[in-house]
């Protein structure tokens, strides 16, 4: 089996896809921050994330090594935010 | 509260009144087989695929494929109900029920609860008593043919009367433990035992 | 910059045709704000009964263009939200939106280039957000666009892409048909390979700005192809869409 054939990897979408709930929940746009993978170092920008948006939650996954970097549950009271697959996230300071 | 916006002519999912009994509360009816997934599809060859019982046994098992299409298999049509609201009725399944696995193995008298494994790292857990007693399944088959890897194939755990993020793809292991270890979703929102007949969808804190 | 991102109720000032099953909504919004080109917006529908769906749309209108913004939509086969926007939505109607939402798969002028853009069916969206915001700025920052489509009636934006690239400077547009060629076409007609992506990117040197959208499927050939042509990784922007395939 090959990635053509793989669905799952085709319904698979990227950082971009949670941009919106992020600024929601953190009030700033977060997708241009670079990220580091905590299981193989890896750093790029959070859009560049794998996401699953087809589960109970959305799952964030390396684009070099595929292991889990974030998860987001949304429920009725709240949303949950897992980040131990995240060594880091920069955010860059905006002097204006 | 401040009056809600509504869409002009959305009406969104639609529950059919002739089987309202057999859908539960907050879902709908699809004719389709949403395929939901928190990763790529993991790849198994069937040459090396295995399938174990461990943890509070007196001996571990691990069947190859091979052996493990000769164990006795049953036909089950059961209804399905995914926590992201869609509900199937009438899925038809070919598996081994995990009745027949748990009597090759002797489990201990402390054993209650049991966590899946499986390719791709997804866990789930629940109690043993919720997977006994003809209540769950290994599966193999859907609609009579091979299960298709997105939906979970060469093999998954199938557990229909709770929500269906706990019917386990990929199943690998079935480990029994003494204490609830919460998996993939129950440890970051959902609930612990997920009865889609209560509503169990979240864990609330 | 903190800015909460809230939901507003916008009107629909305006419904194009594109293509057969795609159309572009103009849409009024009370607090509209200048967005950047490759942004997008979130639209929520609202059943009587509480049930909500919601997507993300990208924004297909230049920044340049105040007070209104233009979202693509492709209606796809079983779409909740896109069959909706396709067969219900009328002028006048109101839609709940919020946004705009991204600061990864953007593009401004003050960037430069060269500037490379790539697109898979409806990914051409954000790219033509692009396209439209460096008319409006007047650049001719040295740009081509490789377009996969099935075939020539499945092109967005066809005769605006024409009269771009023809009224602009430093700007060409390939086409490529996957399924079927118009009579007489002589152009590119298969799917994007690394040899095509060699043929269009060599004059742009060896790291034009790059920004690829479209099915995921799409949108990994075409960046792993770029990669081994040895466009750095760190010039290559992407945004994917979804599983239908051009």
């Amino acid at each position: 089996m090959d990635d053509k054939s793989d669905l799952n990897r085709a319904l698979m979408l990227d950082g971009n896809a949670v941009a919106g709930l992020l600024q929601e929940v953190f009030g700033i746009e977060l997708t241009a921050s670079p990220t580091k993978c905590a299981h193989c170092g890896a750093v790029g920008a959070l859009g560049t994330l794998l996401a699953f948006t087809h589960a109970p939650g959305i799952v964030l996954r390396c684009s070099a090594c595929e292991q889990v970097v974030m998860r987001i549950v949304e429920t009725a009271d709240a949303i949950y935010l897992e980040a131990r697959g995240a060594a880091y996230l920069r955010l860059e300071r905006h002097t204006s | 509260m401040a009056d809600r916006f509504i869409s002009r002519g959305f009406l969104g999912k639609r529950r059919e009144s002739d089987v309202a009994n057999r859908v539960p509360p907050g879902q709908y009816l699809t004719r389709d087989f949403p395929v939901l997934s928190a990763g790529p599809t993991p790849r198994m060859p069937l040459d090396r695929w295995t399938f174990s019982i461990q943890g509070l046994v007196r001996e571990p098992i691990t069947w190859t494929w091979a052996e493990f299409v000769q164990l006795p298999t049953q036909t089950f049509v059961v209804d399905i109900h995914c926590v992201t609201k869609w509900s199937k009725l009438d899925t038809r399944w070919e598996g081994v029920s995990l009745d027949t696995l748990f009597e090759h193995v002797e489990l201990d008298r402390a054993a209650l609860y049991l966590t899946a494994h499986c390719g791709g790292g997804y866990t789930t857990n629940m109690p043993l008593a919720d997977v006994i007693n003809g209540q769950a399944f290994v599966a193999y088959k859907y609609n009579d043919q091979p299960l298709a890897p997105e939906h979970g194939g060469p093999a998954r755990l199938v557990v229909p009367h709770l929500y269906f993020w706990k019917s386990a793809k990929w199943v690998q292991s079935l480990q029994l433990t003494s204490t609830d270890q919460p998996g993939f979703w129950e440890s970051l929102g959902y609930h612990n035992h997920g009865d889609p007949w209560r509503e169990e969808r979240y864990s609330g804190y | 910059m903190k800015r909460p991102l809230e939901w507003q109720i916008a009107t629909v000032s305006a419904i194009k045709p594109e293509t057969a099953n795609v159309k572009t909504l103009t849409l009024t919004l009370p607090a509209w704000l200048p967005h950047r080109a490759g942004q997008h917006y979130d639209v929520r529908l609202s059943a009587p009964d509480g049930y909500q769906a919601q997507r993300s749309y990208s924004i297909a209108s230049a920044p340049e263009r105040m007070g209104e913004i233009d979202l693509t939509v492709e209606r796809l086969e079983d779409g909740e939200v896109s069959s909706y926007l396709d067969d219900v939505l009328v002028v006048g109607d109101q839609l709940e939106v919020r946004g705009p939402i991204g600061g990864y798969f953007v593009w401004e002028v003050a960037q430069g280039g060269p500037l490379l853009l790539i697109a898979g069916g409806s990914g051409i969206v954000p790219l033509m957000a692009m396209l439209r915001h460096r008319a409006a700025a007047g650049a001719s920052v040295s740009t081509r666009l490789l377009y996969s489509s099935r075939t020539h009636t499945d092109v967005i934006y066809r005769d605006e892409l024409e009269t771009l690239r023809a009224a602009s400077t430093g700007l060409e547009v390939f086409h490529t048909f996957t399924r079927t060629q118009p009579a007489g076409w002589r152009g590119y007609a298969r799917r994007i390979d690394t040899p095509m992506l060699q043929e269009v990117i060599q004059p742009l040197g060896p790291t034009p700005l790059t920004y690829i959208c479209g099915p995921t499927l799409f949108v990994e050939t075409a960046a792993n192809g770029l990669a081994q042509l040895g466009v750095p990784a760190s010039q290559i922007r992407t945004e994917r869409f979804g599983p239908t395939a051009p």
